[in-house]
């Protein structure tokens, strides 16, 4: 499963936290799922820690909506364009709350309960300096208006 | 908890403090409370030392023995203790322990940090983690809550900034307060936004500092006149459970009711509380989850005075981390000198009179939206 499509060449931030989806082709966050216990983790945990059984990968979609949010006007870290938004996506595929960058461009459409996509694209630069991809939520309304 | 006593306690001032090394204050403290409890340092039977950053910063690991051999703490246990903000009173929860389990019948405890040092940055929970490499920065986790918590509740900016105000009020009667000068809600809303809805004035700032206590069994404390009991000193971890309820901090509750149910106690019973308001809304929280007002009511609360000296349950009179600042292995042992002082009457101007009852709580690391560690004490005389 490759990162993302188009200006993809660039690398994830972090292996195994995004991929493209094998339905529609668009991005999605993966995961890891117990199946005896019913459990879906993110990141992906190789452990369930309910039962110290090993999990298998799984896509936990690109939908969901806005639990929290909040835009950070500090001086950004790991090169993050300033200023940036963060917050807590209640996703629609399994129920549950993930941390994600949020699309900052539109502040104004960043609401408790707003309807959010997937989308990756090359954001700030990873440990050792160098530009990378990372995945962020975006208002849906926001997606269709590009 | 009968049988274990707090009979020293001492800090340095809470500042930055260009020429102060980590080793250096964390000295100075040990040995105000070494001279407080008038014990010779032959006496300690177990050294504690608290601290996050040196060995990351300045590449001291172990200084807990350097530290503890200049004191004359030599050839007893000595542990280096690492708990995120909580480290200084995780450390005083081991200690406590090890006096009760009879192992020793004096033990040193003393969290130091040095970490006004250039390029620190804001802190986070650690640089491997998915959450960091996505921005998450503890002023960002806690404007998450603050964001949930308005949107269920109601609360105002305003009564978040006021724990802001209230707590510099309080400080300006705390001499080892880094910040004295009282702030208007004004100021504390018009300071920069960091991340909305948290301001400048609502984030703890940075500082060096070191604080100290010495504990000791009943049979050493039993004729100290200035000895105050331990009734309680808990420590527990995240419960990570996903989806975390961002409003009610489930790990913070679980972490107060155990200390009072171990303590034989109630919220009705304290005079005085020192918690852990890294952020403003970080105190609205834990007042909750004290049980001081009803979920939800915490904004009501501060707004209403009764966290205020003088009021039915002041909290964070010694100005909080919000006034103090937050060396962060220090701040746990820091909450316990300030309950030692207002149970010992000797709390000068910012003294909440006729305290008997207190209680210091915790809070540090940040995983999975959860603590990683919370720490309670509840002190009596």
């Amino acid at each position: 499963m490759r990162a993302s499509a188009g200006r993809a060449d660039l690398p994830a931030f972090a292996p195994g936290i995004f991929g493209v989806s094998g339905n529609d082709g668009l991005p999605v966050l993966l995961g890891s799922r117990c199946a005896p216990c019913d459990r879906a983790y993110f990141p992906r945990s190789s452990l369930c820690p309910n039962c110290l059984g090993e999990t298998v990968e799984q896509e936990l979609g690109s939908r969901g909506r806005i639990y929290s949010y909040t835009v950070v006007r500090t001086k950004p870290p790991l090169g993050l364009p300033a200023p940036y938004a963060v917050g807590y996506i209640d996703l629609d595929s399994c129920g549950l709350r993930v941390f994600s960058l949020l699309d900052a461009a539109r502040p104004e459409c960043l609401q408790i309960g707003v309807p959010v996509r997937l989308a990756v694209s090359p954001l700030g630069h990873d440990g050792r300096g160098n530009p990378c991809l990372r995945p962020y939520f975006t208002p849906v309304d926001a997606v269709a208006a590009t | 908890m009968s049988g274990v006593f707090l009979i020293g306690a001492g800090m340095t001032p809470f500042q930055r403090a260009a020429l102060a090394d980590l080793t250096g204050l964390a000295r100075e403290a040990a040995l105000l409370a070494l001279r407080d409890a008038g014990l010779p340092a032959a006496q300690v039977g177990a050294g504690y030392f608290a601290n996050v950053l040196g060995p990351q910063l300045t590449g001291e690991t172990t200084a807990g023995q350097f530290v503890m051999a200049a004191l004359g703490v030599r050839r007893v246990p000595v542990v280096n203790v690492e708990n995120a903000c909580t480290s200084g009173s995780t450390a005083l929860w081991l200690a406590v322990h090890g006096v009760q389990s009879g192992e020793f019948d004096v033990a040193l405890v003393v969290g130091a940090e040095k970490m006004s040092v250039p390029g620190l940055g804001l802190l986070h929970g650690g640089s491997k983690e998915i959450e960091t490499q996505l921005g998450l920065v503890m002023p960002a986790s806690f404007a998450l809550r603050a964001r949930r918590y308005m949107y269920e509740f109601g609360t105002t900016a305003e009564q978040l900034a006021l724990v802001s105000v209230k707590n510099r009020r309080h400080a300006t009667h705390n001499p080892l307060a880094q910040y004295r000068e009282p702030v208007t809600l004004a100021q504390v809303l018009g300071s920069p936004m960091i991340a909305d809805p948290i301001t400048r004035l609502q984030c703890c700032p940075t500082a060096d500092g070191a604080a100290a206590v010495v504990l000791a069994s009943s049979k050493v404390a039993r004729l100290r006149r200035r000895a105050v009991r331990i009734d309680a000193s808990i420590q527990c971890s995240g419960s990570y459970e996903n989806p975390v309820d961002l409003a009610r901090w489930e790990t913070d509750r679980r972490g107060c009711l155990l200390a009072y149910e171990r303590a034989g106690i109630g919220p009705d019973d304290l005079d005085v509380v020192e918690c852990h308001d890294a952020f403003s809304i970080a105190e609205i929280m834990h007042t909750e989850a004290l049980g001081l007002c009803e979920p939800g009511g915490g904004g009501l609360l501060v707004e209403g005075g009764a966290t205020t000296l003088g009021g039915r349950i002041p909290v964070n009179v010694s100005g909080g981390l919000l006034s103090r600042g937050h060396p962060l292995g220090a701040t746990g042992c820091a909450q316990v000198v300030e309950i030692v002082q207002q149970l010992r009457g000797e709390a000068g101007a910012r003294q909440v009179l006729g305290a008997r009852v207190g209680l210091a709580q915790c809070m540090g690391g940040d995983q999975a939206a959860d603590a990683k560690s919370c720490t309670v004490v509840v002190l009596s005389v």
